[in-house]
């Protein structure tokens, strides 16, 4: 039944993340012609291609601008909308996604505190490094207030990340507060979300932990579908319940935190991306997984190159974008769902 | 019989959950190819007792052999593939099909790594087959009735090439006709040689089915034996609290069952 149809949809989302990768990398305040991006492209990658077209103003803006800005886009969403199925399966809750760990606000911790403590500003990439870094922090008090307290079960998991990022939360406010007003935007740009002045180092360090993540991830989609028929029965088939589900969420926690870290907070694509998938590829990740991936790069491709469209006298979140598409699309695929994915 | 045949062998197991003891000094033993019958009120222990039989509960007391060696000692893709677990609970995916809900069955086989082989695809066409929802294979779980579900359920267990299986309430859901279904299954894999054990509400059912029974009444066995003489045991009657009669009907092999309150 699902074999013919869905076995189409990874090659149609690969084309489509091309064309719109393509398209996003020609667009802009300054348009390139797409025989130009395309040859100059080509011939960067030592292909049969024409890199002249450009002229040298027009490759400056590709190489050191636009593809990186792109590229970090596809990375950041693919991560995302794998992070997101990874946790749906996981808490067998087509809602879960990172933030349920603390990873959002973990990472805007650690921002605020790089911006406070004036190390943005004079260390090269010490926001994204500290948003890590508070990611990761607020992830391992989840996973230690809630296996020393005896429930790290799901429902312990759950109610741990709840209270801890309410803490983190917290202290972002407080420190926000106490920060300099002119940091304070800094920050606040940080938190919305967005690609902004990204480079090639941003594009690096995401695709490190994003591309080796996934391609983990993809390879545990066994042990991640027997999880996903709950924990008696998952046991019941020789499955280590426990240690499988911590190196599943760890993996995604890395995964969340490094897009956290290099964009700000994108949100609605870990949800977005699978929901719409879940049907025509089927729940099991070793379809699912991949197909994710790609639709979530697509996405926030096409959010990103939509937020440049639209901002025009001031930049437009990305994080905000996601967020205006995804809460009505979510609200309406649950209305059409009854409540179950 | 001696040790080296028995399938399950059960010395003095005692259970806790929490601090509250739930199973005290439970002694039985199946053999391969046998049925038995766990019956008792609601809250006796059956669940609980299914559930250290597979393992998933660490016995506070007592021992639980299997094949011959300790349950604690088998490594867990060799205990999966030696007894598969059957229970009525079912968190599946809506959107998975039966056919991967009874492949996901094939796991303690495969791993996480080792590719899927003929072996697997035929334990699953034939774990289909048995249970009688081929005409669903394609079907996603969501779109099922309770008592279809619970059907594939068990063949994801039968997936498992088990020879022991343990069942919860395999008939929760069930209507008459997939109960029907589901016993004439069971018949069919102990006939094959392979140990069933299942904790059965219905007690006419029960009996009808099973070679033997097992009567768990407040966390202790109340009676064994054959299923006719376990349900006219006093411990029985003291049990679930109803007078319980059989009468014979046809050529007195088989009994109808009547419950009535004590008065």
């Amino acid at each position: 039944m699902s074999g013919g149809r869905s076995r189409l949809v990874v090659p149609a989302l690969g084309v489509a993340l091309v064309a719109a990768l393509l398209l996003a990398t020609a667009l802009g305040s300054v348009p390139l012609s797409f025989r130009g991006v395309a040859g100059a492209l080509l011939a960067k990658l030592g292909l049969p291609g024409d890199a002249s077209a450009l002229g040298p103003t027009g490759e400056t803006i590709l190489f050191t601008v636009r593809l990186p800005r792109v590229l970090l886009a596809a990375l950041v969403g693919g991560g995302l909308a794998v992070v997101g199925t990874v946790l749906q399966a996981v808490f067998r809750n087509p809602l879960a996604d990172a933030g349920l760990l603390g990873v959002g606000s973990g990472a805007a911790l650690g921002a605020v505190l790089a911006v406070h403590l004036g190390l943005a500003s004079a260390v090269f990439f010490a926001l994204p490094l500290a948003a890590f870094a508070g990611a990761m922090t607020a992830v391992l008090c989840v996973y230690f207030i809630a296996g020393t307290s005896g429930r790290a079960g799901l429902h312990g998991l759950l109610l741990t990340g709840i209270a801890v990022s309410a803490l983190a939360g917290a202290m972002t406010s407080v420190m926000l507060v106490a920060t300099e007003e002119y940091r304070v935007k800094t920050v606040l740009f940080w938190l919305a979300g967005g690609l902004e002045g990204r480079g090639w180092t941003h594009v690096q360090a995401a695709a490190a932990f994003v591309l080796s993540g996934a391609a983990l991830l993809v390879l545990l989609s066994r042990p991640l579908d027997v999880l996903s028929l709950g924990e008696e029965e998952a046991a019941s088939l020789g499955l280590p319940v426990r240690a499988t589900r911590l190196g599943l969420l760890g993996l995604a926690s890395l995964v969340a935190g490094a897009c956290t870290a290099v964009a700000g907070a994108v949100p609605f694509v870990g949800l977005m991306a699978p929901h719409a998938l879940r049907p025509l590829v089927g729940p099991r990740s070793r379809r699912l997984l991949p197909a994710a991936f790609l639709g979530g790069a697509l996405l926030v491709v096409l959010a990103d190159l939509g937020a440049r469209a639209l901002s025009t006298r001031f930049e437009l979140p990305l994080g905000a974008l996601t967020a205006f598409v995804g809460a009505p699309y979510f609200l309406a695929a649950l209305r059409a769902n009854e409540g179950r994915g | 019989m001696s040790s080296r045949e028995a399938l399950l062998e059960v010395r003095a197991l005692s259970v806790e959950r929490g601090r509250r003891r739930v199973l005290e000094d439970v002694t039985f033993e199946l053999a391969l190819g046998e049925a038995l019958a766990v019956v008792g009120p609601n809250a006796a222990g059956k669940s609980t007792l299914v559930q250290a039989l597979a393992g998933l509960l660490e016995p506070a007391g007592g021992e639980v052999r299997l094949l011959g060696r300790p349950l604690a000692a088998w490594p867990r893709d060799a205990r999966a593939r030696t007894l598969a677990l059957v229970t009525s609970l079912e968190e599946g995916p809506d959107s998975l099909s039966v056919a991967e809900r009874v492949a996901l069955g094939r796991y303690p086989h495969s791993g996480p790594f080792r590719p899927w082989g003929a072996a697997d695809a035929a334990a699953v066409a034939r774990a289909i087959e048995r249970t009688g929802i081929g005409h669903l294979a394609g079907r996603r779980l969501g779109t099922l009735s309770a008592g279809e579900r619970q059907l594939a359920t068990l063949a994801r267990g039968l997936a498992q090439e088990p020879q022991l299986l343990l069942l919860d309430e395999p008939a929760a859901h069930l209507d008459v006709g997939h109960q029907l279904q589901l016993f004439r299954t069971l018949d069919d894999v102990r006939r094959g040689g392979v140990g069933v054990l299942a904790v059965v509400h219905d007690l006419a059912r029960a009996a009808a089915w099973a070679e033997r029974m097992l009567l768990v009444a407040d966390g202790r066995i109340a009676a064994e034996g054959p299923p006719g003489a376990v349900l006219e045991s006093p411990a029985a009657e003291e049990a679930f609290g109803v007078s319980i009669r059989g009468v014979a009907i046809g050529d007195g092999t088989e009994k109808l069952w009547r419950f009535e309150a004590r008065t």
